[in-house]
């Protein structure tokens, strides 16, 4: 080599370093794959050994799982219903009062109470008694429930005369087809009447949503603190509603001969009547607009007409009065 | 000393004299007055009854107060219709001027109720005879201004319905015409800090609230400051417009709607 020139001799120097330097690789890569053949050799076994011990975790934390629900969680209970009839005569009076829950209210047989009850722990109980015509139910927390253990629904069939009164804090409450005087009152409970007549309709909620259809001839009374209201062919000697900042709906006609008088301090109320309705109507806002869709007759009063604040008028006989009054929300009078 | 003695000197013996007719008189007439009544079971019995009355009548005065601004309103309502007038020269309610009449207005419903009780006794028991010095006792007074008497069991119809400078005084107050300005103006403090802060009414509500359903304190809370909030917008408006009547019955109905708040959340089970 000593007769090449010195450019051939670095190159040659380089290979043999490139060369050794594979070599030193190769040399590295077996060593490498050697140890890796025997890591998977091992690693080979242990699944079997690994399947065994999951396997046993496995069970272990069950057991140990169920165990401790069982100690610690009482309220992993499946929904236990229980029933409850009782014989009663004409116009029984009949009361429910759950914290958490739904009540319902349908018509049954004349002399008989169906009360079926869905408890959805065990850290509650239904308390209940008959004192001759009037039965009283009730759900009895235990300490520590909430509402997602303490909550009862109850579905009773009853006599269609009997008087009702629901309580329930969440609900919803619902009646319908009864001709006895109802009283439901519930914080947040949706509350829904239906096809009732004849009887006292009184309904008291905070927020909750009120819904009336078809009630008639009976007084009826709502009162709401923020729940919006919705009437719906709703007619009777009295119909008083007043909610503070929910909405009043009406759908109607205003019946004949009734006193309806809808309040509310910043709800809206809109009341959508027929053509052929026949009421003299009183409206007012302090503060809000007022507005309606009829050419009312003039009325003789001493109620001072402001434009676009109040109006007074009527139409067809005045068979009915009608006084929509509102601090601060917007009063409409539309025609359907 | 017979019934008939005893009877009229009942008014006197029961509320004391006036100040200068008590003497020797006045200390014979009580020795009599107890010897016989320790003697008489019917006289025995009538003076049992007024004392209770006279006591549960103190009690009453107290514990049935209304709220101060109940009788602001109602006095601003009266002047507003033109039922009362202010009186030419007004003084603070807190300072009577010496020259009225020297009697405490506020020993006049106990006695007045002690009386008509004799009176009607009498009536119904005895011989008819003239009941003892009605007047000393008129709860009416002679000069303005004319307070408003606390409402007590058979208190006599005479009182005025208004009063003048509220502002110096919670109204329905009773103003006091012979006691020293101190003393009348310590009573009027003790009463109106024995009326109730609204706050601190909305505060132990919503403690109650925290106990039986805590998780439903928030929505209450809320829902209490939305009222609140009503009344206070519709009282500035009350305020500035006291003329406009629909106003002030929206008042009422923003008040209602506290109430039906408070039955709400402190019904039985919510």
């Amino acid at each position: 080599m000593a007769g090449l020139p010195s450019a051939q001799r670095s190159a040659n120097r380089g290979a043999n370093q490139l060369g050794a330097h594979q070599l030193g690789a190769h040399q590295r890569g077996a060593n490498q794959r050697s140890v890796n053949q025997r890591a998977s050799q091992s690693a080979n076994l242990q699944p079997a050994n690994r399947k065994r011990s999951t396997v046993v975790t496995l069970v272990l934390a069950t057991c140990l799982s169920s165990g401790l629900s069982s100690v610690l969680a009482p309220q992993a209970f499946a929904e236990a219903t229980k029933e409850f009839r009782y014989t009663v005569g004409p116009h029984a009076n009949i009361s429910v009062d759950t914290q958490y829950g739904a009540i319902s209210v349908k018509p049954g047989s004349d002399n008989q109470v169906v009360v079926t009850a869905i408890l959805k722990s065990n850290n509650v109980e239904v308390d209940q008694q008959q004192m001759g015509n009037r039965i009283e139910i009730a759900s009895h927390l235990l300490r520590g429930t909430d509402q997602p253990t303490g909550q009862v629904d109850y579905e009773l069939l009853i006599p269609p005369d009997a008087t009702v009164t629901l309580r329930s804090a969440t609900g919803p409450l619902s009646a319908e087809r009864l001709q006895g005087d109802l009283t439901m009152e519930g914080a947040e409970a949706a509350v829904s009447v239906r096809q009732v007549e004849n009887c006292h309709v009184h309904v008291r909620t905070m927020r909750g949503p009120i819904t009336l259809i078809d009630v008639r001839n009976g007084h009826v009374e709502i009162s709401s603190i923020s729940g919006d209201i919705h009437l719906k062919s709703v007619t009777g000697p009295l119909v008083q509603v007043s909610s503070g900042r929910g909405t009043i709906f009406y759908d109607g006609d205003f019946g004949s001969g009734g006193d309806y008088r809808f309040t509310t301090h910043n709800g809206d109320i809109e009341a959508l009547v027929p053509t052929d309705v026949s009421a003299g109507f009183r409206a007012h806002s302090v503060l809000g607009k007022v507005q309606h869709d009829f050419p009312l007759k003039p009325r003789h009063s001493r109620f001072t007409e402001e434009v676009g604040r109040s109006f007074i008028g009527s139409t067809g006989q005045a068979s009915s009065e009608v006084v929509l009054r509102s601090f601060s929300g917007r009063i409409r009078l539309k025609q359907r | 000393m017979t019934c008939a003695e005893v009877e009229k000197a009942l008014p006197e013996l029961l509320d004391g004299a006036p100040d200068g007719v008590r003497g020797t008189n006045h200390a014979a007439l009580q020795i009599a007055f107890d010897a016989h009544v320790k003697s008489c079971p019917d006289c025995s019995d009538l003076v049992s009854e007024l004392k209770l009355i006279v006591r549960e009548a103190h009690q009453m005065a107290a514990s049935e107060e209304p709220a101060p601004r109940v009788w602001v309103r109602i006095a601003a309502q009266l002047r507003e219709e033109g039922l009362i007038r202010e009186p030419a020269d007004t003084g603070p309610v807190l300072v009577p001027t010496p020259s009225r009449p020297a009697w405490s207005a506020w020993w006049l419903a106990p006695v007045a109720a002690a009386l008509l009780v004799a009176g009607s006794y009498i009536a119904n028991h005895k011989q008819p005879t003239p009941v003892a010095q009605q007047p000393t006792v008129s709860p009416t007074p002679v000069n303005a201004p004319v307070p408003v008497v606390a409402e007590t069991p058979a208190t006599p119809p005479t009182t005025a319905p208004a009063t003048t400078a509220p502002a110096a005084a919670p109204a329905g107050q009773e103003v006091a015409r012979q006691e020293a300005p101190p003393e009348q103006a310590a009573r009027l403090k003790e009463q109106v800090k024995e009326q109730p802060d609204p706050a601190a009414e909305d505060q132990q509500f919503l403690s109650v609230v925290s106990t039986r359903a805590p998780s439903m304190r928030a929505t209450y809370e809320n829902q209490l400051q939305a009222v609140n909030a009503d009344i206070r917008e519709t009282q500035n408006y009350v305020d500035r417009n006291p003329g406009d009547a629909d106003a002030r019955q929206h008042l009422m109905d923003a008040y209602q709607q506290k109430a039906l708040l408070y039955q709400i959340g402190l019904d039985r089970i919510q």
